[in-house]
């Protein structure tokens, strides 16, 4: 399969599923099972599991992985007890989650284990930090869409997205769901002269006019933007939102006459949370959106089996998603690549 | 009392906890769980250690101290031979490593201030390959038995990742087998450790005692702090007394702190003086100095005599709770009684009043302050207090704060024998840019 070779490009990856059920642990096995490990060591951790052992919502329990000699992993110590393969502690770490210290092993015989890592973006950022010094080539976080703060490109730079009939059962709208979520992660850099002074800003909505000044329009984030009396697109080419962006600052640039000479930055894709419908009527009047920092997107997979017994068709669906988000797609179950 | 309620004074005390880089969680819970010392030897002894770490360049075994884990429950666990799992023997693995690496150290600087005990048995049951790096597992050297069913695990494993289901059932077993024989070592382990318990615990609190000790050093290195002289006589002196915390903030500001020197060679004291001239600060950083010195940390002066007291009690004044439902004037004068009757007990305790019946009218608050100057006549302790009012006791000594000249405020404290107040409260008033038809008013008020 060609994306293990794109994998290795990066020096961190996380995968994402857009939905429970969409088949994120076989496609995080798949990939552990393929890493050349004799050259590179990797690590992998997940952001944390919320202190249960089986699912709560489907009743199934909480998938196990599997892990090769010599891959290094960090989680809760108290999944760290139950593991059923044979490894060496190296370091407990600083970081806690609900069940306990974060302990980082490596693998000396292979076997399964359950992983729940760091729980918050940050302590996530200090893990990758941490595990970097061990001399690790490359970190796999197993995100969640829920904490989609993994996949941020200040933890991942590259990332795989699941997805599947669990998210929807009709094609058509699967297909749109998942493009969605793609081309938002494959939203532009920003290029301009002012991008390293954005990136430093902490916290806020800015403007950058089109002079090049910035501009602080004194805005806690964009859910405090309804306080804003004055028009903050006058005279401006960039608004930046350090935190969130809504659908209320994505219609309020949209609804502005000089729309097709703003953009639209925020700092990553995860930080966008506007519903698809005012992003399209955004894009129609010549709204666009851009990052200052971008992940790379390097595979879809998909699983077409929903958790209810409905079965897509996975030909259909990996040919219709390729089309539309133009990126490789793949259906690991049913293509019986081992896992 | 501990250190962590003494953080409640409010004397500045915080801010020196805030800047004291300690690296370890169990040095942090050391010291505040540690009680303040009251005798001259306590604490003649601790400045002695904190002496020989004060001369030398600790930084490389600050840096280890920051790995050190809080394992006390594990301690506990394994002195009562509870058989201990893999994370708690890589914890104890750990301990005694770092243990015998800041030894190293030690005996590199000389440094005698803290004594660890030797670990080599505990590092030896523990890293039977020598391999000399603080991770751990049960190792296949420690029992052929177990060396043997690696063996066919791992020959399974490379074998290919397509196992029949009796392979898999083979797996199963040699797994099971596998956790059998950790568990039977995992029980030797702990027995050969258990005789080893009370010296990692020794290790672990005196990695403690040490990391608080190089943090205190650090302390007194980057905000100027010296050693005090401990006296056993009734004699107290500061010279350039400062206070850290408001330093900090007035050079937050650009503005720089005037230390105060003063010698007390009998109490009760008085400290009269003009409004903003620092009288709050010097009872606040008497009282911080006063901890400072109980809890074996640098103090903030030039140089200093102290004399060791059993409680330090700083009234300020605002004991007011309006939950309580006691006035600002209750309150204070509760908490001073509450002092006046510790005393009477015999209890050795240094007081510090700000302005005693500061909330009351002049001439009952006059009354209060010499009836409790008189009080103290008779029960005796040691007492200081700030005034705005004319006192007339004649049991007291006197110091002023020197006050305005040509508009700038001198801080320095000068003995005196008058109970006169200065009259400076308009001037500074003047100075500080108030509504001048108010001032004139007032002016006209007191030349009528």
């Amino acid at each position: 399969m060609p994306f293990i070779n794109e994998i290795l490009k990066y020096d961190s990856l996380s995968i994402v599923g857009l939905e429970k059920n969409v088949g994120k642990t076989e496609c995080l096995n798949y990939i552990l099972n393929r890493l050349p490990l004799q050259h590179i060591k990797v690590a992998v951790t997940s952001i944390g599991i919320d202190g249960e052992n089986k699912d709560q919502v489907t009743a199934t329990k909480k998938p196990e992985i599997y892990l090769r000699q010599g891959i290094y992993f960090s989680t809760a110590e108290s999944h760290y007890r139950e593991r059923r393969l044979i490894s060496e502690l190296i370091e407990i770490t600083n970081e806690r989650s609900s069940l306990g210290r974060i302990v980082t092993a490596q693998v000396a015989i292979g076997g399964k284990a359950i992983i729940s890592g760091p729980s918050s973006g940050l302590s996530l950022r200090r893990w990758v930090a941490g595990i970097k010094k061990m001399g690790i080539d490359l970190t796999i976080i197993d995100g969640a869409i829920s904490r989609l703060s993994s996949a941020s490109p200040a933890i991942s730079k590259a990332m795989i997205l699941s997805t599947g009939a669990a998210l929807s059962s009709n094609i058509a709208t699967l297909v749109q769901k998942t493009k969605f979520v793609a081309e938002m992660i494959a939203l532009p850099r920003l290029d301009d002269a002012s991008r390293d002074t954005l990136c430093d800003i902490e916290s806020g909505v800015w403007g950058v006019d089109t002079e090049g000044n910035i501009v602080d329009f004194k805005i806690t984030s964009a859910l405090a933007i309804n306080s804003v009396k004055s028009d903050i697109t006058q005279g401006m080419k960039i608004i930046y939102t350090v935190g969130a962006l809504t659908d209320r600052l994505l219609n309020i640039v949209a609804d502005s006459k000089r729309i097709k000479e703003i953009t639209l930055v925020v700092k990553d894709f995860t930080k966008i949370f506007v519903s698809e419908t005012a992003y399209r009527i955004f894009c129609s009047r010549g709204g666009k959106i851009e990052v200052l920092q971008k992940s790379k997107l390097i595979a879809v997979c998909v699983n077409p089996t929903a958790p209810n017994g409905y079965v897509l068709d996975s030909d259909t669906l990996c040919r219709k998603l390729r089309e539309a988000i133009k990126l490789p797609v793949y259906d690991i179950v049913k293509n019986n690549y081992d896992i | 009392m501990t250190f962590k309620s003494a953080l409640d004074i409010d004397c500045g005390i915080r801010y020196m906890y805030d800047t004291l880089c300690i690296m370890s969680p169990c040095g942090r819970k050391m010291l505040l769980e540690s009680k303040m010392m009251t005798t001259k030897d306590d604490i003649d002894n601790y400045y002695g250690r904190l002496r020989d770490v004060y001369d030398k360049d600790c930084s490389k075994i600050a840096n280890k101290l920051m790995c050190i884990k809080d394992i006390h429950n594990t301690l506990c666990r394994l002195s009562d031979a509870i058989v201990l799992d893999d994370i708690e023997l890589y914890e104890v693995k750990y301990l005694a490593i770092i243990t015998s690496e800041v030894d190293v150290l030690l005996q590199q600087l000389q440094l005698t201030a803290i004594e660890l005990p030797s670990l080599q048995a505990v590092v030896d049951i523990l890293d039977p390959d020598h391999t000399h790096i603080p991770s751990f597992y049960i190792y296949d050297s420690y029992s052929p038995q177990l060396q043997e069913v690696r063996k066919q695990l791992r020959a399974i494993q490379i074998e290919g990742k397509d196992l029949s289901d009796e392979m898999r059932q083979e797996v199963a077993q040699l797994m099971q087998r596998n956790a059998d024989l950790e568990l039977q070592i995992r029980e030797r382990l702990t027995l050969q450790l258990q005789p080893y318990a009370s010296k990692l615990q020794q290790a672990l609190d005196n990695l403690s005692l040490l990391d608080i000790l190089i943090a205190k050093a650090t302390q007194m290195h980057e905000l100027q702090l010296t050693f005090p002289h401990i006296t056993q006589d009734n004699y107290t002196l500061y010279n350039n007394m400062f206070n850290p915390a408001v330093k900090a903030h007035l050079a937050h500001q650009g503005r720089d702190f005037m230390p105060v020197s003063i010698g007390i060679e009998q109490e009760p004291v008085t400290i009269i003086g003009a409004n903003m001239g620092g009288k709050s600060v010097v009872i606040k950083s008497l009282a911080l100095n006063q901890l400072l010195a109980q809890y074996g940390f640098g103090v903030a002066a030039d140089s200093c005599h102290i004399n060791p007291v059993e409680e330090v009690a700083l009234c300020i004044g605002d004991e007011q709770s309006i939950t309580k439902g006691v006035s600002s004037f209750a309150g204070e004068i509760m908490a001073i009684d509450a002092v006046l009757s510790k005393v009477r007990s015999g209890k050795k305790i240094l007081a510090l009043i700000d302005e005693p019946a500061r909330t009351t009218n002049p001439i009952e608050g006059t009354a209060l302050v010499e009836g409790l100057l008189s009080v103290i006549e008779e029960v005796k302790g040691r007492w200081i207090l700030t005034t705005h009012y004319n006192i007339k006791n004649d049991n007291v000594k006197r110091y002023k704060v020197k006050g305005l000249h040509d508009g700038i405020m001198d801080y320095t404290l000068v003995p005196t024998h008058s109970g006169d107040v200065p009259h400076e409260a308009i001037a500074i008033a003047e100075n500080l840019g108030i509504d001048t038809q108010w001032i004139e008013y007032t002016k006209s008020k007191l030349n009528n």
